[in-house]
């Protein structure tokens, strides 16, 4: 019997809950590869420690702990590409894993792809790592009862939630040459309260350090959001200018910067397609995406090629300014690696919308007949090419009339497409949140957006 | 796969949790093995392998529930992760104003496995090349009527194993292996785009291609792409008879119904991800829909996505009939939910894989079928609308308020389709889209879907189906 990843045990420098030695096993992987003969192979190792307690009508309901290691192993020969990942870490069970790998080549198709470059890159650990978060499992549930407790003095009556601490470290060995590791802390807490009738709240705090992670002030807007939310109404069907809150922001700006995935625009699920050098958002628009930026936990110093990871413009002065690239999507396109693999698609790590000057008092100000959106979930797409989408508020929703908020909204959905979205964006805050939960996969350091003409529907019946 | 040498150390996992100070204590090995391959425009992406391999062990201590799971398998991390699942739910017990208690369900002691004729494991890459190439040279450069712009195509193979023991006798070792196919066609023509994703998915070997008739369903599929770009005309204003193909019947069945009564987001657990439900625990008894209204969970099917016939808490799962001639009649239950509504577990607990806890989640949902054929359903109808797929659809978070918009869809004229019709919109509530259910036809069909729930997430796969199911008096509106 396979004894699997505790062998390792003892030779890990990093210490963690599962000790495996991640440079040890992409050694192995790779010097495997390469006595097969490959052109190129990557070896990806993954060790990743995450604490969870979630909660429900203020009571806990399950707390999870989970620890794990993976190895990513890739490989290219003649044109054959393939990859795979396990978590059976014996090195004997590494060894047989990367052969079979290799022997399921033979059937494969060849491809047009581009080798790894020649690049001998050394990453060193870039920050990222708070100490304090290494074992917060204990104190997780302090802190959840902390945010459940100021949902109730802000007028919540029963919270739900989530808080997850986790630290990741990722390893790199390429036959190119690139070698490094990255370790990555962060907490979020994800807090929903529930007052009279169908009144909710919503509260997200996420950070990289636990000196950044406020969860009296996310509980204190669920709360919030719970009583101002009582006999709330349903709008008039009709188009609204619409302030979307940073939570809403971020998700709907996450499918933009899919669709600025250079996979997306191949494979006709891009509504950014053959629009590169174009205004596709108003001119105070800006989306980059960043490896490692101060405050995010979503990248890594290198992408899954070994390429260094980098700040990308998407979209700059509201011109669309380049796609985010792997290197095989990149010889297609003529381009450059943006350090964004995804073996298979480029995909964003950190995103960052540009602030703008104005506040979240005079964006209110400015708002004629509008909405104030603070949460939403279920977007989804009625066409990636065109971007036609909708989406369903949920939590803190308001009327604003005159400039004035007048009171809450429920029952409603917002449709819209992507671009014309963009291009109708009027302000933006300079105060911006770093959101990530449930429906937003990818960090995203986000202002409150005022946008103009999205359609708001009602159900029939 | 190596699940069933791993017994030992499910059974080293509950004594060490027991030893710990465990009230309750269960172990599931589970392990994955998975052979993906896909086509981009015709081109050859890197063919994906997988493995996964691990145990969870899931315990109650002092009232609450604690859960940890390592793929480090080796008796003393076993034992180690145990007892960090009962100092964690020691640990959250400050918190805890409710115990959890289970219920006395019966625990199974079986081996069950879906059936197969051509072992999955034999699916290699060239074998999910040809299917893919076969299909791709069927619709690629107009073939099918209609010029694609983009076209993903990707197909899996997958064998799930794992062995579950609990602290209350349960024994179970399941196998599950599963095709898998996934398509994005998009089709651009003069100004005009559509898109459509295709799900199909069954338990079983490498049968399930040709049971399936897979390369006819997507040739079929692109050809309806053609058709639709030149749809032009926009959906009546006025009310009108609406007919649900198989497919919007699914996604309703599966979306208002299924939802919603799962026991565990009436009890408000998932309230801050995918919410809570309009139904209380007191609704069970509610007339909600017509006497017509009749819509059903049943994880036996055989062959089907949701294949699950004893769960991940060592229950056997049975068929649930959620509502029953317009009533609510049943939720789906785990076995802490049952005890909660003074009932039995109806076998509804699962967990995608070893790192997961088991929650509350439906298996292959549907609309039950009726009497009329299909011809009949369409004689019903003076004017209204037939929606056979659809593209973009939600639902909000109490599952009250819906949308649903069709890409191939009909406009019918005292029983005959005549038309297409362009993206009309069924954006309705629960209750008048079940209670307006005039008849339904007696021919099934199912699709596979992938549904999320969970914290950490889990997509599950499901089947989502039904006949076609004529409503009366409803409002469309347009895109």
């Amino acid at each position: 019997m396979d004894r699997g990843a505790g062998d390792a045990a003892g030779r890990d420098k990093a210490g963690g809950a599962i000790g495996v030695d991640l440079d040890g096993l992409n050694s192995l992987a790779v010097r495997t590869a390469e006595a097969l003969k490959v052109d190129d192979a990557v070896a990806l190792s993954t060790r990743i420690a995450e604490s969870m307690v979630r909660f429900a009508d203020n009571s806990a309901t399950v707390a999870n702990r989970v620890d794990e290691a993976e190895l990513t192993v890739y490989l290219a020969k003649a044109g054959r590409r393939a990859i795979a990942s396990t978590s059976n870490l014996s090195p004997a069970a590494v060894k047989s894993f990367v052969k079979e790998l290799y022997a399921s080549m033979r059937g494969l198709p060849e491809a047009e792809y581009a080798p790894l470059p020649d690049a001998g890159t050394r990453f060193s650990q870039s920050g990222g790592v708070d100490k304090k978060l290494e074992g917060a499992e204990e104190i997780l549930p302090e802190l959840a009862k902390a945010a459940i407790d100021s949902s109730l003095a802000a007028g919540g009556e029963r919270s739900a939630g989530a808080i997850s601490a986790w630290k990741a470290t990722v390893a790199i060995l390429t036959t190119s040459g690139a070698k490094g590791a990255d370790s990555r802390t962060a907490i979020t807490l994800n807090i929903r309260s529930f007052g009279e009738g169908d009144a909710s709240g919503h509260g997200l705090s996420c950070s990289s350090t636990l000196r950044g992670f406020d969860p009296e002030e996310a509980g204190r807007r669920a709360g919030e959001g719970a009583r101002g939310m009582r006999q709330a109404a349903e709008p008039e069907a009709g188009k609204y200018e619409v302030l979307l809150g940073p939570t809403v922001a971020s998700n709907l700006i996450e499918t933009v910067a899919g669709a600025a995935s250079a996979f997306s625009v191949d494979a006709g699920t891009s509504c950014l397609a053959g629009k590169l050098g174009e205004e596709v958002a108003a001119p105070s628009f800006n989306l980059t995406d960043h490896g490692v930026i101060e405050g995010g936990f979503g990248g890594r110093a290198f992408d899954d090629e070994g390429s260094r990871t980098r700040a990308t413009k998407i979209i700059d002065g509201g011109v669309l300014r380049g796609y985010l690239h792997n290197l095989t999507t990149a010889k297609k396109w003529r381009s450059e690696t943006t350090g964004n693999a995804g073996l298979i698609a480029p995909h964003p790590w950190n995103l960052e919308v540009g602030s703008g000057d104005s506040s979240y008092e005079e964006m209110v100000k400015e708002m004629k007949r509008g909405i104030v959106l603070t949460s939403n979930w279920y977007t989804r797409f009625n066409n990636y090419r065109t971007g036609e989408f909708s989406t369903v508020p949920r939590d803190g929703a308001y009327l604003v009339e005159g400039g004035k908020v007048v009171g809450p909204l429920k029952g409603m959905r917002a449709g819209d497409d992507q671009q014309r979205l963009l291009s109708s964006v009027r302000l933006l805050s300079k105060e911006r949140e770093w959101v990530q939960w449930w429906e937003v996969d990818t960090p995203t350091l986000c202002p409150w957006i005022l946008v103009d003409g999205v359609s708001i529907t009602r159900a029939y019946g | 796969m190596r699940v069933q040498e791993s017994r030992d150390l499910a059974e080293a996992g509950v004594s060490a949790a027991l030893k710990a100070g465990a009230s309750y204590a269960e172990a599931r090995v589970q392990a994955t093995w998975e052979r993906e391959f896909g086509l981009k425009n015709g081109e050859p992406q890197p063919s994906v392998f997988v493995e996964g391999y691990g145990i969870g062990i899931r315990v109650i201590a002092g009232g609450a529930l604690g859960f940890a799971a390592t793929n480090a398998m080796r008796r003393k991390s076993v034992r180690e992760v145990a007892a960090k699942a009962v100092r964690l739910a020691k640990a959250s017990g400050g918190m805890l104003r409710r115990p959890v208690v289970f219920d006395s369900a019966k625990s199974a002691r079986t081996s069950w496995a879906a059936p197969e004729t051509e072992k999955i494991e034999s699916a290699d890459s060239a074998w999910l090349k040809e299917v893919l190439t076969d299909i791709d040279g069927r619709v690629a450069d107009g073939r099918a009527g209609v010029k694609l712009t983009g076209r993903i195509f990707y197909l899996s193979a997958e064998l799930q194993e794992r062995y579950f023991v609990n602290s209350d006798g349960a024994r179970v070792a399941g196998r599950v292996p599963r095709v898998s196919f996934g398509g994005s066609l998009t089709a651009v023509e003069a100004g005009s785009a559509a898109q459509r994703f295709i799900q199909q998915g069954e338990t079983g070997g490498l049968e399930v291609v040709k049971r399936l008739g897979l390369v006819e369903k997507v040739v079929e599929q692109t050809e309806a792409m053609g058709r639709v770009l030149k749809a032009s005309a926009k959906p009546p204003r006025e009310e009108v008879d609406v007919v649900l193909g198989p497919e919007l019947s699914g996604i309703a069945a599966h979306e208002s119904v299924g939802h919603p009564q799962e026991a565990d987001r009436v009890l408000g657990r998932e309230g801050a991800q995918a919410g809570e439900s309009y139904l209380r625990p007191d609704s069970l008894g509610m007339k909600i829909g017509s006497d017509e209204a009749n819509v059903s969970d049943d994880p036996t099917l055989l062959h089907s996505n949701g294949y699950v016939p004893v769960d991940d808490e060592g229950v056997a799962a049975k068929k649930r009939s959620l509502i029953k001639g317009g009533i609510i009649n049943e939720f789906l239950q785990n076995r802490a939910t049952a005890r909660q509504f003074g009932v039995e577990s109806n076998g509804a607990a699962r967990a995608v894989a070893f790192d997961r806890e088991p929650i509350i989640r439906m298996a292959n949902t549907f609309v039950e079928p009726g009497d009329y054929s299909t011809e009949e359903i369409f004689k019903e109808v003076k004017h209204g609308v037939y929606f056979k797929s659809f593209t973009e659809w939600n639902i909000d978070d109490k599952r009250l308020n819906q949308r649903y918009v069709g890409l191939e869809a009909y406009l019918i004229d005292h029983g005959e389709l005549k038309g297409l019709v362009r993206s009309p919109v069924l954006e309705i509530t629960t209750p008048k889209l079940w209670g307006s259910v005039k008849a339904r036809s007696r021919h099934m069909e199912f699709e596979a879907a992938t549904c999320g729930k969970g914290d950490p997430m889990q997509g599950a796969p499901v089947w989502t189906g039904g006949p076609e199911t004529l409503l009366a008096g409803i409002r469309l509106g347009a895109r």
